[in-house]
């Protein structure tokens, strides 16, 4: 809440000031240099497709680009109606009504999260291709021959990418309108029945309204990731952005190109990023007053009964539990798989890469929280919220801008050294693990920055205040109060960042040095090369790590009923 | 039979039994309060005659319509009442007059708006048709809550507490604005309240209910107050000084001399149970205190507390000093200008209850708020009657 903050830095504003010369102290400089970085490949972004190039933009516009706009917009508008269907309808049984396996599916629902939606990709294309089980019994029942016999939905499409995407992103929206659900008092839902509203009724014209805000806000996550995707969209052939990018990039050879197309689809991201915000400053009023009484869940009965079961189990059945018994089914049958050494060294690629992100991730977060903290200014603030932005920039535009930044400055080194000495050093950061590190950190510093932030609020000022009147010094302070206090938000920060970098394919892709792999790449590349088998060890790993944040927000469900415990 | 019939409801969640075969009735028109401590069941009721809880025996006749029986559940939706909730629960995403005319359904909105309009004009809050509830005061949210419930011209209105979220400063004019909407629409009202100043103040008629989801006393606030008919009912109004002893010739012996107790046999134990404002002093000068038939008393201590006083005195007579009394004196009290000074006790202000230990719960101290605070801060100066407070607040947890 903005009037927390401005009462924190009320109080912490006198301290404050005795030691600070204006912007001129370590908190701030720093924070600006780390947002000067994270900033630095968008702006990159902008210069590159402002300045004058090849006339490469009016052959796209005329050409591709409305292509692009439209395959993006229905894949974003696709997947979005898809993740508020089963995001929301899953939510509202699990958190209002009472059946079967209710509180299993509290937790199960976010298990989808775990799966990279190029794993299962791949698993579908392998099940429902031409050549895949499905059509083979088809054929096999009826007598079908040639795909002339028949028809078939074409996995390998936009609808198919739609349909990947959505099992794997709606429990953004889950946790998202869950968590609205629950902190709705029962009182407004009472009252609306006490005003002639029935159950449906009640439901559409006040569960859902309130809990809109955090709908809105779950699906711009969701639309975010959708514009993330590179290794589906690739997979199925889908052109759209992301995959446009990497195309000009790679296959044309046109950076002016690839960055103008970058810079549009950031018009995508901005849009997203203020219905983000703006759905946030909202959602503080939605909060209902007064007090929580356990939720009375509706008893379903009957046919009502199963049909809750089947609504929540389809999603879970489908974006988890059957990918994942089809990879077993194949690791199983490349067990060697394991123990391959190049399989093994790109394993040790993936953990180097995620643990080296994960840790300067946080460490930076770290940084800049106290930094807020200690220093409230306006100033610190905005530029903690501009270095925080990556999270909201697709891989591929983020890659592009890596790639533009860390070129510029092998090439001004090289000049130097050249001019200075007579010595060329080449390319000394671009296509090594110092560019994929960066752009990891780019996109995940938000990620970390937010749980260490989250952390930090449990710790009151007066907090430090009464450690200070018990005779602790700063340092005694920190190490009695702040770390025991913070130490499991910063894990969770670990944790998360560690897991997303490990999943990551777009960066990975466009920015890992020459014939490096991670987990990611590996089974990107098997896959393409429809060797689905020899991926599956790979993508089962991928998918384990996977598994860890999801504990830890079912953990997080647990406990943070509202009214009770909270935080 | 316009007007709430509840008939035997019982009602118990698992093993707890909250209301036990209540029956009673709020006649078209009038306002009806249920008094009682939290978890007496109070609010179970109401929820019961809005049929936000199923009913598990008797029944629920609104108007002449069965609402509700063990095999019948008519859903809240039909029943056409107005429910104001303790939190006032107000929708957060629709503005005040979306707010008042979300009951009114299957009308136009122009006139929808308009009914909501007008009612908001009878609470006084029109010029902010267009504000959100969170930019609202607590005050002007329970003026909304109740126009809200008003809004559809429900058959019977229930107010749960409707007062205890608002601050002692604006409960009085609220209360009396409220209670003028109230009489303006004529809808019968059934409120429930932990504060019997409340209910004084709001009530035709009060029923007092008592743990276990039973009504002890039912009567205006003249008969409950003046006339209470059990300890329970007495105890609600604020601290009681209790003198125990035993019946002769239908009298309880006090320090204070007898104490009528008819209808107790003799040998009887029994209770007098005096309000603060029963001890009536005189000092003794002039006239001399015994001709007023008062005893004399020794001062401990006097506290003012604005426009009254609390002193707490001894029999002088009682060499032991056992017992203290309080007492409630008007006006600013100094014992030292006073001289010699005798009571005596006031029989509209005191009452004789059998003594046993069984009587229909001794109420909770802190749930009812017997204590005036005023008492509260003298009590918990370490004197006897504290431990007496919390020993009860103990038993009660």
């Amino acid at each position: 809440m903005p009037s927390d903050t401005a009462a924190i830095t009320d109080q912490l504003a006198p301290s404050a000031q005795n030691v600070s010369w204006g912007w001129v102290n370590p908190w701030t400089i720093g924070t600006a240099v780390i947002a000067g970085l994270a900033i630095m490949p968008i702006a990159a972004i902008v210069w590159i497709a402002a300045a004058p190039g090849e006339a490469i933009w009016s052959h796209l516009a005329s050409t591709v680009l409305p292509g692009y706009i439209f395959n993006t917009l229905v894949l974003m508008l696709g997947v979005g109606a898809g993740t508020i269907l089963i995001g929301v309808a899953s939510a509202w049984l699990v958190s209002t009504c009472r059946f079967p396996m209710q509180t299993m599916f509290e937790w199960a629902m976010l298990l989808p999260l775990a799966m990279p939606a190029y794993v299962i990709a791949y698993v579908y294309t392998d099940i429902f291709e031409f050549a895949g089980p499905v059509q083979e019994v088809l054929r096999d029942l009826f007598g079908w021959t040639s795909k002339r016999d028949y028809w078939f939905p074409e996995i390998r499409s936009l609808g198919g990418a739609i349909s990947m995407m959505t099992l794997v992103l709606y429990p953004y929206v889950y946790l998202l309108s869950r968590a609205a659900f629950m902190e709705q008092s029962v009182g407004v839902l009472e009252a609306s029945r006490v005003l002639g509203r029935g159950p449906w009724g009640s439901f559409f014209s006040v569960a859902f309204p309130l809990a809109r805000p955090a709908v809105v806000i779950g699906v711009s996550l969701v639309m975010m990731e959708t514009l993330n995707d590179f290794g589906t969209v690739d997979f199925f052939g889908v052109a759209t952005f992301t995959l446009g990018i990497y195309d000009v990039w790679l296959n044309m050879n046109n950076v002016t190109g690839a960055a103008q197309l970058a810079l549009t689809l950031l018009i995508f991201v901005i849009v997203l990023v203020l219905a983000e915000r703006f759905a946030r400053a909202k959602k503080r009023y939605y909060v209902s007053s007064g007090k929580y009484q356990p939720l009375p869940r509706y008893q379903l009965l009957g046919p009502a009964k199963w049909l809750a079961v089947a609504v929540c189990a389809a999603p879970v059945l489908l974006g988890f539990i059957l990918p994942v018994a089809v990879l077993g089914f194949y690791a199983s049958a490349h067990l060697n798989q394991f123990t391959n050494s190049d399989m093994l060294r790109f394993a040790g690629n993936s953990i180097l890469l995620s643990t080296l992100a994960a840790i300067l991730a946080v460490l930076i977060g770290t940084f800049m929280a106290y930094g807020i903290r200690l220093r409230g200014e306006k100033l610190l603030k905005t530029i903690v919220r501009i270095a925080s932005l990556g999270y909201a920039v697709p891989g591929s535009v983020l890659a592009v801008g890596v790639l533009v930044t860390l070129g510029a400055l092998d090439n001004s080194i090289d000049g130097t050294m050249r001019r200075s000495f007579g010595i060329s050093t080449g390319l000394l950061l671009s296509g090594t693990i110092v560019a994929v590190t960066y752009g990891y950190l780019v996109r995940f510093l938000a990620l970390s920055f937010g749980s260490v932030e989250a952390s930090l609020t449990k710790v009151t000022p007066n907090m430090d205040g009464a450690a200070k009147s018990l005779g602790h010094g700063p340092l005694s302070t920190l190490r009695r109060i702040h770390i025991p206090m913070i130490k499991g938000g910063l894990a969770t920060a670990v944790i998360l960042v560690f897991v997303d970098a490990m999943k990551e394919l777009p960066l990975t892709v466009i920015l890992r040095p020459f014939d490096f792999h991670t987990m990611a790449t590996i089974v990107h590349e098997f896959a393409s090369d429809e060797q689905i088998g020899e991926a599956a060890p790979a993508a089962l790993a991928i998918v384990a790590f996977g598994i860890l944040p999801v504990i830890l927000l079912s953990m997080a469900i647990r406990h943070s009923r509202p009214g009770h415990s909270q935080g | 039979m316009e007007g709430l019939h509840i008939h035997g409801a019982a009602h118990a969640y698992g093993d707890n039994q909250v209301l036990s075969k209540i029956s009673m009735v709020v006649p078209g028109g009038e306002l009806v309060c249920l008094l009682g401590p939290s978890g007496c069941g109070k609010s179970t009721l109401l929820r019961l005659a809005a049929g936000l809880e199923v009913l598990q025996e008797g029944s629920i006749v609104i108007d002449d319509v069965t609402v509700a029986t063990k095999e019948l559940h008519v859903p809240p939706e039909q029943r056409r009442i107005g429910l104001m909730f303790q939190d006032y629960a107000l929708f957060p995403h629709l503005n005040v007059i979306d707010n008042v005319s979300f009951g009114l359904l299957g009308m136009a909105r122009a006139k929808a708006r308009a009914i909501a309009r007008e009612r908001l004009d009878q609470v006084e809050l029109a010029h902010l048709t267009e504000a959100f509830p969170h930019m609202l005061s607590g005050g002007m949210q329970q003026r909304v809550a109740l126009a809200r419930a008003l809004a559809p011209e429900p058959k019977l209105l229930l107010l749960d507490e409707p007062f205890s979220g608002l601050d002692t400063n604006m409960r009085a004019s609220i209360r009396q604005m409220t209670l003028n909407v109230l009489k303006q629409s004529g809808v019968a009202t059934l409120m429930v309240t932990h504060d019997p100043e409340e209910a004084m103040f709001m009530a035709d008629r009060i029923k007092i209910l008592g743990r276990g989801g039973k009504i002890l006393q039912s009567g205006d606030s003249h008969e409950i107050y003046y006339h209470p008919n059990n300890e329970f009912v007495a105890r609600l109004f604020g601290f009681m000084n209790t003198i125990k002893g035993t019946v002769q010739n239908a009298m309880v012996q006090t320090p204070f001399g007898p104490v009528p107790a008819n209808g107790f046999a003799d040998g009887e134990p029994a209770q007098v149970l005096i309000r603060p404002e029963g001890i009536v002093l005189s000092s003794g000068g002039q006239d001399g205190g015994e001709s007023s038939g008062g005893i004399p008393v020794e001062v401990n201590s006097t506290h003012l507390l604005g426009h009254f006083s609390v002193a707490s005195l001894k029999i002088a007579a009682d060499r032991n000093g056992a017992q203290e009394f309080y007492v409630r004196v008007h006006k600013e009290f100094l014992p030292e200008l006073a001289g010699r000074i005798t009571a005596r006790i006031d029989p509209e202000q005191s009452f004789v209850f059998a003594d046993d230990a069984t009587v229909p719960g001794e109420p909770m101290l802190d749930d009812l708020n017997i204590l005036s605070p005023e008492l509260k801060t003298l009590l918990s100066t370490g004197l006897e009657p504290q431990d007496k407070v919390q020993k009860q607040a103990e038993a009660a947890e």
